[in-house]
């Protein structure tokens, strides 16, 4: 309980408005920009279908983790540059078996705001049918998902208050004369070798050194004291339309490149089902761009085997601007191709439905047997 | 010829319509023939002209950006505006100067998409860029979709719904943060577009890609003169560096006529530049005139 009352102090002190916790009614935000300010207080008519301001995430995880408690928890990751908390929330069933791990994160560039609503999509479908559902059901009997909705919490709130297309960090450098560290290029892997700058006007800067920034150390410290258990590694981001593996700062590919890329297009080809979307599929040098110190290329070396990029809609038209109208569609398509990746994943490490299957085929070859046997 | 890259053709209820695409494989026979000249040094024999190496990642893409870029412009229609779908196939070669020329054959779609309705046009192209300079030269012929009178109906009304906007418009930004664009201010969205197209045509170069990402500012909107004379600022995103480049865009328009565009971006931060963004004169002249 300490944990939890300690981080809700933290709370109330960096993020003052919005929660009313004493019960008095939330104050009128100081930023607001355009966007409708809707009090809302129960998770039930939270909506999933629009952009959400930080304040609002931090507290839709804090009712989560209420609502779904024994399920799902709030953890606190580290802290940002300025000096906000980052959450991930864990979902796991409790059980006596070890568990393997699945990651998500959203948000690591700012102005992709499709990806943080995917994100809280995506723990409301597991939380909401994990009971009813026995697909994600058995995935709760032997995986705990780790969900960090935003990953750049001050990158997210400035494209609120003041930027709307802001990608970076807002971490402050060259004695505040310029701002942003690109946090995915900020990982400990072929560190600012290609298709990254050095320069810290330029959108993919790639910090003052490996892993610089204070929320790429959080993510990492963490990764890095789980990976044994972890065998996924999704970061979510706009906009392409693209499920990238392993490599972008080689055209060499990953030992198991063509595993990677065959459960890539199961899962591009479950999206497409859904609403008729095409995805692209390939290692990110190969369709995308060169990219070195990526938080995907790094969870691939230091060993865990199934390492992606999802970049989500659109292909251009409106790119980091997607229409909330949009939201529900993405999401639900992009819902599919992970539960694709995690079916996947889940057959290759848990044989226990392949046995059952054998097992009732086995059954049903002695009823045969048996009923010729009878004739 | 196998395709140059990954993008999978897309593949709609029906193909892309066959009626009109005479032309197509006659310019394809021609511009084989062309495209099988002087391969650059170090080409491999089995496919003439394309080195792995040398060719930029997604050249074939590059081109068709361009080409569409550069189409939509032309047609100076606000209502008949058409994305990339998929390239279906395409060769390119690479001189010693290393200008790239690329011909392709893409399909493309509605820019606006009616509800259910998929109607893929196809197009064939010549590309040639010229290494990092602006203004690839174009040549391009795409499939009728739309019938001429109708194409002129459709903006006829566009034109109509526009004149009637009051002004000044109170508009901060296109789309808000939230991506909605009112259906009133839609024209205003696709005509910015229209006259975008124009400067990404000239900004895109084998390496460098652009997208309309919103309407910053609408600084002058007036209907004068018959015509919609536009001054506008727009932020492109350029996919390569990600960066946002705003563009002070002035465009006058009238259905059926040429589009003008007069048009000044902020300069792409280069290695040089270490100091930044700078307005202006850069290296390369980017107001160009065509009024």
């Amino acid at each position: 309980m300490k944990p939890l009352l300690g981080t809700l102090y933290l709370l109330g002190i960096l993020v003052p408005e919005g929660l009313g916790y004493d019960g008095s009614p939330a104050q009128p935000r100081r930023e607001v920009v355009e966007e409708t300010v809707s009090p809302w207080r129960s998770l039930d008519t939270y909506s999933y279908t629009s952009y959400h301001p930080m304040e609002e995430i931090y507290q839709w995880m804090i009712q989560i983790s209420e609502k779904y408690a024994g399920v799902a928890t709030m953890h606190f990751l580290g802290m940002t540059y300025e000096t906000r908390p980052m959450y991930y929330l864990k979902i796991s069933r409790p059980s006596n078996n070890p568990k393997k791990i699945i990651w998500m994160d959203c948000g690591i560039h700012a102005r992709e705001w499709i990806a943080p609503a995917f994100c809280q999509w995506f723990v409301r479908e597991i939380l909401q049918n994990y009971e009813d559902n026995p697909r994600i059901g058995r995935f709760l009997r032997n995986l705990d998902f780790y969900v960090l909705p935003v990953l750049n919490i001050d990158g997210y709130i400035y494209t609120w208050t003041t930027d709307r297309l802001w990608r970076k960090s807002r971490s402050s450098h060259n004695n505040g004369t310029c701002f942003g560290t690109d946090l995915n290029r900020n990982f400990n892997v072929a560190w600012c070798k290609t298709g990254a700058s050095e320069n810290c006007h330029d959108l993919t800067f790639c910090g003052t050194g490996p892993v610089s920034e204070p929320e790429t150390k959080a993510v990492s410290r963490f990764v890095e004291s789980k990976k044994e258990s972890i065998v996924c590694f999704l970061t979510m981001h706009s906009y392409g339309q693209l499920i990238l593996t392993p490599y972008g700062y080689t055209k060499n590919k990953s030992s198991n490149h063509e595993e990677l890329i065959q459960v890539g297009q199961k899962a591009a080809n479950a999206l497409k089902k859904k609403h008729g979307t095409n995805y692209r599929v390939g290692s990110s040098a190969d369709i995308l761009y060169t990219t070195s110190g990526s938080s995907r290329d790094w969870a691939r070396d230091i060993g865990i085997p199934f390492s992606y990029t999802f970049e989500l809609r659109d292909n251009g038209t409106y790119g980091f601007v997607l229409p909330a109208s949009q939201i529900q569609a993405t999401c639900e398509e992009t819902m599919e191709a992970v539960l694709s990746v995690l079916d996947d994943v889940y057959e290759k490490y848990w044989d226990s439905d392949s046995a059952g299957k054998v097992t009732s085929t086995a059954v049903g070859l002695g009823l045969l047997v048996s009923f010729m046997s009878i004739l | 010829m196998p395709p140059r890259r990954q993008p999978q053709p897309k593949s709609g209820p029906e193909g892309p319509r066959p009626a009109v695409l005479l032309l197509a494989p006659l310019l394809l026979f021609a511009l084989q023939g062309v495209a099988a000249a002087p391969a650059a040094a170090g080409g491999r024999e089995d496919s003439p002209g394309l080195q792995d190496a040398e060719l930029p990642r997604g050249l074939l893409q590059q081109a068709a950006r361009a080409a569409l870029h550069f189409f939509n412009f032309r047609a100076g229609s606000p209502s008949a505006l058409r994305v990339l779908a998929a390239v279906l196939e395409g060769r390119a070669t690479v001189n010693p100067k290393k200008e790239c020329q690329v011909d392709l054959v893409f399909t493309t779609d509605h820019y606006n998409p009616e509800d259910g309705e998929e109607h893929l046009g196809k197009c064939s192209a010549r590309v040639f860029f010229r290494n990092q300079k602006p203004r690839p030269a174009i040549n391009v012929t795409c499939t009728r979709l739309i019938e001429k009178n109708k194409r002129q109906q459709e903006d006829y009304l566009l034109y109509k719904h526009m004149k009637q906007l009051k002004t000044p418009l109170d508009v901060v930004s296109i789309p808000d943060s939230h991506g909605h664009i009112d259906p009133s201010l839609r024209p205003i969205w696709d005509l910015a577009f229209l006259g975008s197209s124009y400067v990404m045509w000239e900004k895109t170069t084998q390496f460098l890609h652009y997208y309309m990402a919103q309407i910053s500012s609408v600084n002058q909107w007036k209907t004068n003169d018959d015509a919609i004379d536009f001054d506008y600022t727009v932020l492109l995103h350029e996919f390569s560096t990600q960066e946002i480049i705003p563009c002070r865009i002035h465009l006058v328009w009238y259905p059926g006529k040429p589009l003008k565009v007069k048009y000044h971006c902020q300069e792409l931060p280069t290695p040089e530049e270490a100091s930044g963004t700078e307005e202006g004169s850069a290296v390369v002249p980017t107001e160009l005139n065509n009024f």
